[in-house]
């Protein structure tokens, strides 16, 4: 009896922990989205002050511009000896870009400009290549770890929180989660249609990288704006996340491309009391506590962290497990399996 | 006496619709032949000359904007419909300068490298019942002075006369449009197969 306690207990001590920032992977996680979104807001400044240093035009900038170009000197000037030409290296957002010298870009870029030109067009299809094969073994990690959007989105659901604490209503509609693939469906149709990549203007990636680059360079915010705090709205008032839940086309092929991801997240049901901290933690309304993760996860880890049995963990497979039943720590599964009437028993016997 | 009532009343009708239709009738028929517009519009420089494929092979992802030394490059915002986020330049504002920065980075090809004499933004078009020199007002020559691409684009009339001519060379890079200094801005772009580049017509 003491044998079977003491297992169980050290089964809860023995924490699973395989590196030592296993538990602080969210906030590494949100340190990725940090500084995705910096550099979005840091290369139109880049650009701006590439245009004065090629200008020559320091003595005739106002105080402020000359602010701009002094902090951006000081930034730069440990890694460029030549601003106007190598600052070139690094230009773009998360729709297409440089990254020092690599071009990459979107998947749903590729796609969309695939249907809307009709024509293959290799050396750009090919710089979707790096993202594609990477979102085949890591699923929706775009959606987690680098999408300008969800930085925003997710303090959206943040002041969400807050707001509900406050007393007020906020929307938590569960929709149908395939009406994101019937929205990128609608939008290749329009693309080819209208012959353009018309919904890049309703990506909200997209549409982040570029008013960024609007406010800053070209002296104020285009139109994407006004959509893009309506889907904030959306996500406030109608569901949590529900722009990247159930209408983003980028969302939508992502899911699809990571249908068979390798990594995933797997519940240790030993480990496991049934707390649901996993389930009401998850920004995608997904169901960990039950084993539901599906092509929408995007092994985010918030899971992980905020597990108090550190009963999540990654794994390699193309295939979700199946639901293993209630945690072993858990009330029901100790009710189930009368480990402990037995061990009342007993100790009554005694 | 109902007849009469019904036929009363037809001819007025007409007669009003008459009188109401009267002045867009004279003023379709006194309007002057439709004059070019100018072109806010230009394409950058290495676009592809069908406007349609262009649309189709841009993904707006900015870069050409992003790279612009002059920040010239602009992009359509809800005027453009389905052309949204695609570039352009409004020469009244901002000027390429024909660096051709932009056709280096686009990842589409939308934009290709290209030979700054071979570019087709348009060409230069000159009004010559406005022009300072061209109504004997001063001498400016503005235009002549900024043109990246020289004698072979842009030209004074005869030697010592500050009468500015557009030559076959002009690509339509939209310079001359930005340092005009007269407020209606006698020269414009406009589409190369409008132009005429010796008639001038006003």
């Amino acid at each position: 009896m003491n044998e079977a306690l003491v297992n169980k207990s050290s089964i809860n001590k023995a924490a699973h922990k395989p590196f030592f920032l296993w538990k602080h992977l969210n906030k590494l996680r949100w340190l990725s989205l940090t500084i995705v979104f910096a550099m979005l807001v840091l290369i139109p400044f880049l650009h701006v002050y590439q245009t004065y240093v090629s200008a020559h035009t320091y003595d005739l900038l106002s105080g402020s511009e000359k602010q701009i170009y002094d902090a951006m000197e000081w930034l730069t000037s440990p890694f460029v000896d030549d601003p106007e030409d190598q600052l070139d290296a690094l230009k773009g957002n998360t729709w297409s870009g440089t990254f020092g010298g690599v071009q990459l870009s979107d998947p749903l870029a590729v796609l969309g400009q695939l249907v809307s030109s009709q024509a293959f067009y290799w050396p750009f299809i090919l710089t979707a290549l790096i993202p594609v094969i990477l979102t085949i073994f890591f699923g929706r990690f775009y959606c987690g770890w680098i999408c300008p959007a969800t930085f925003l989105y997710e303090l959206n659901s943040n002041l969400a929180v807050l707001l509900r604490k406050s007393g007020l209503h906020m929307g938590n509609k569960r929709l149908d989660h395939r009406l994101k693939y019937v929205a990128l469906a609608i939008g290749l149709a329009i693309a080819v249609i209208t012959g353009s990549v018309a919904f890049a203007a309703i990506y909200p990636p997209a549409v982040i990288g570029r008013e960024i680059y609007y406010a800053i360079a070209l002296g104020g915010f285009g139109s994407g704006v006004v959509f893009f705090l309506l889907t904030l709205l959306f996500d406030l008032l109608v569901a949590r996340r529900g722009f990247c839940r159930y209408l983003c086309p980028g969302g939508a092929l992502y899911s699809l491309l990571g249908r068979f991801r390798l990594l995933r997240i797997k519940r240790i049901v030993e480990s496991c009391n049934d707390c649901a901290k996993c389930t009401a933690v998850c920004e995608f309304g997904l169901d960990p506590l039950h084993d539901e993760f599906g092509q929408e996860c995007n092994n985010c880890t918030a899971c992980i962290a905020v597990c108090p049995t550190n009963a999540m963990t990654f794994y390699f497979s193309p295939q979700d497990i199946a639901n293993q039943g209630p945690g072993h720590l858990g009330r029901k599964y100790k009710q189930n399996n009368s480990v402990f009437d037995q061990d009342n028993k007993m100790a009554e016997d005694a | 006496m109902r007849r009469r009532n019904f036929l009363q009343w037809a001819v007025y009708s007409t007669a009003a619709l008459a009188a109401g239709a009267t002045p867009f009738v004279l003023s379709r028929l006194l309007a002057p032949a439709e004059r070019l517009l100018a072109r806010r519009h230009l394409r950058p420089p290495g676009a592809l000359k069908n406007d349609a494929e262009f649309v189709s092979a841009c993904i707006g992802c900015g870069l050409c904007g992003e790279v612009c030394p002059p920040r010239c490059i602009l992009f359509h915002q809800r005027d453009g419909g389905a052309q949204v986020n695609t570039p352009y330049i409004n020469p009244e504002e901002k000027a390429c300068t024909l660096c051709g920065k932009c056709t280096e980075v686009c990842p589409t090809d939308a934009l290709m490298p290209i030979e700054r004499e071979k570019v087709d933004m348009g060409v230069a078009q000159i009004d010559r019942s406005a022009c300072y020199p061209w109504v004997d007002r001063g001498i400016c020559g503005a235009c002549v002075s900024i043109c990246p691409l020289g004698e072979q684009a842009i030209n004074f009339k005869q030697w010592n006369q500050y009468q500015p001519v557009i030559q076959d060379g002009c690509v339509g890079c939209g310079l001359c449009v930005e340092v005009c200094p007269h407020p209606s801005l006698p020269i414009r772009i406009v589409e190369r197969s409008q132009g005429s580049v010796m008639r001038h017509t006003v």
